[in-house]
């Protein structure tokens, strides 16, 4: 059995998610919102303002900067074990000279917007609060608005409902269009690496895991390359299951998933089939990854310009 | 104060501004912003967001030219500056969106300053 089909009405944020946000909103909410279903995941709020998003639909923070080189691994670990002692991780990466702390905290904003974003056009068996206290590793300073990050995610799922490329872009498996791009091509704009890793079997989730970006941006550009032709959709991955309509409001149809992700990890997906290989440790790639990515080696050896 | 907050309030120190915005360049989604308040800014953030890949785009793979840098519009009352910053990998990075008042600024003078004071807002 499959799920509901991604985006088949108007693209409006799911309205379980945007009625829970806002009530948790109104109330000023501190604690964090449970949302249960495909991928699901933790809202951590504040006065009733989001510090932080979890969910193993889009990349956190962590993957965004080791994925993207912008701050290495042991730095980052080292960071990690430092804040562990008690002092903030924003701090201890901003003091390490890791990042800056303007920096940090527009990436932290991006990251935010973008689960946020995966959440709202997900599938929401349902949102339980959990008033209490909120303990986040790194949580957004000052906190964003509810109402500014559904208007953002509903502007996001409107841009990609109005692009021609991606139908049903939350579980389409991407692979270049056979004969378009010859070896030596480089596109740029980022187009090489993304073509590199779209094999067929990766969705956009799993592609901007991949490369540690976010999920809206990998998808807005994967759509555009599916206009221009470069990419074809080879399937879809298989939605989740319907929950009892006797159960839907009653009983949770499975644990958080958000609770899976943890250092960073993409959790595997709900159908099993997967666009993404096994569970890696802060964005990185296993040893058969690295096999299985053989003729993404190959691609990204290619001569490119120093910007790309 | 936030970080952001803080460094978005130097560039409005810059004589004529009125507004400085961060926008992410990959989605158009306004990060951060300070000043004066744009009408419709989430859109007009997605549209500067467009504008700069189109920009960046039309240089082709191998930017012969260098990156993108800034993009200036004049108009009769404003100048309307769109810096790039932390442009690490092509199609990311951040844009630093600055809405001067030419009557309150000579703008190659606001744009010097504004140039000098951009790579800051990150730090």
């Amino acid at each position: 059995m499959t799920g509901p089909e991604p985006v088949s009405g108007p693209p409006v944020p799911d309205p379980v998610l945007r009625e829970s946000l806002t009530s948790g909103a109104a109330v000023g909410l501190t604690g964090v919102l449970q949302v249960i279903g495909d991928p699901g995941g933790v809202i951590y709020l504040s006065g009733g303002e989001v510090i932080g998003v979890k969910t193993p639909g889009a990349p956190s923070l962590e993957v965004l900067v080791l994925k993207s080189g912008r701050v290495p691994d042991d730095g980052w670990d080292a960071a990690f074990s430092a804040a562990a002692a008690g002092t903030a991780m924003s701090a201890e990466l901003v003091t390490r000279g890791l990042i800056g702390a303007g920096e940090l905290e527009a990436l932290l904003r991006m990251a935010v917007a973008d689960a946020l974003f995966v959440l709202a056009c997900g599938y929401v068996d349902q949102c339980r609060p959990e008033p209490g206290p909120v303990s986040v590793l790194l949580p957004l300073d000052p906190p964003a608005p509810v109402g500014e990050l559904l208007a953002e995610a509903e502007r996001r799922m409107y841009v990609l409902a109005a692009s021609p490329g991606l139908a049903g872009y939350q579980r389409a498996r991407v692979s270049p269009a056979p004969g378009v791009v010859p070896a030596e091509t480089v596109l740029g704009g980022g187009r090489d690496e993304l073509l590199a890793l779209a094999n067929g079997r990766r969705t956009p989730r799993d592609l901007a895991f991949a490369l540690g970006r976010g999920v809206y941006a990998t998808t807005l550009e994967l759509s555009r390359m599916h206009t221009d032709g470069l990419l074809v959709t080879t399937s879809h991955r298989a939605g989740p299951p319907l929950p009892a309509p006797a159960r839907a409001s009653a009983t949770p149809a499975a644990p958080a998933p958000a609770a899976s992700q943890k250092d960073g990890d993409p959790a595997p997906d709900s159908a099993g089939t997967g666009g993404l290989p096994a569970r890696r440790r802060r964005g990185r790639h296993s040893e058969s990854d690295a096999g299985a990515d053989m003729s993404m080696l190959l691609r990204l050896l290619r001569p490119r310009s120093s910007g790309d | 104060m936030s970080s952001l907050d803080e460094s978005l309030r130097r560039i409005l120190a810059v004589d004529g501004v009125r507004s400085a915005t961060l926008i992410d360049l990959a989605t158009g989604m306004v990060v951060r912003s300070a000043g004066e308040e744009l009408p419709a800014l989430p859109s007009a953030a997605a549209s500067l967001a467009l504008e700069a890949q189109a920009a960046d785009r039309v240089q082709g793979p191998l930017r012969p030219g260098g990156d993108l840098d800034e993009i200036s519009l004049v108009t009769s009352e404003r100048l309307l500056l769109t810096k790039v910053l932390d442009a690490r990998r092509p199609g990311e990075g951040l844009l630093l969106f600055v809405d001067v008042d030419r009557a309150r600024a000579n703008p190659a003078l606001a744009t010097l300053r504004i140039g000098q004071a951009a790579p800051s807002v990150l730090a």
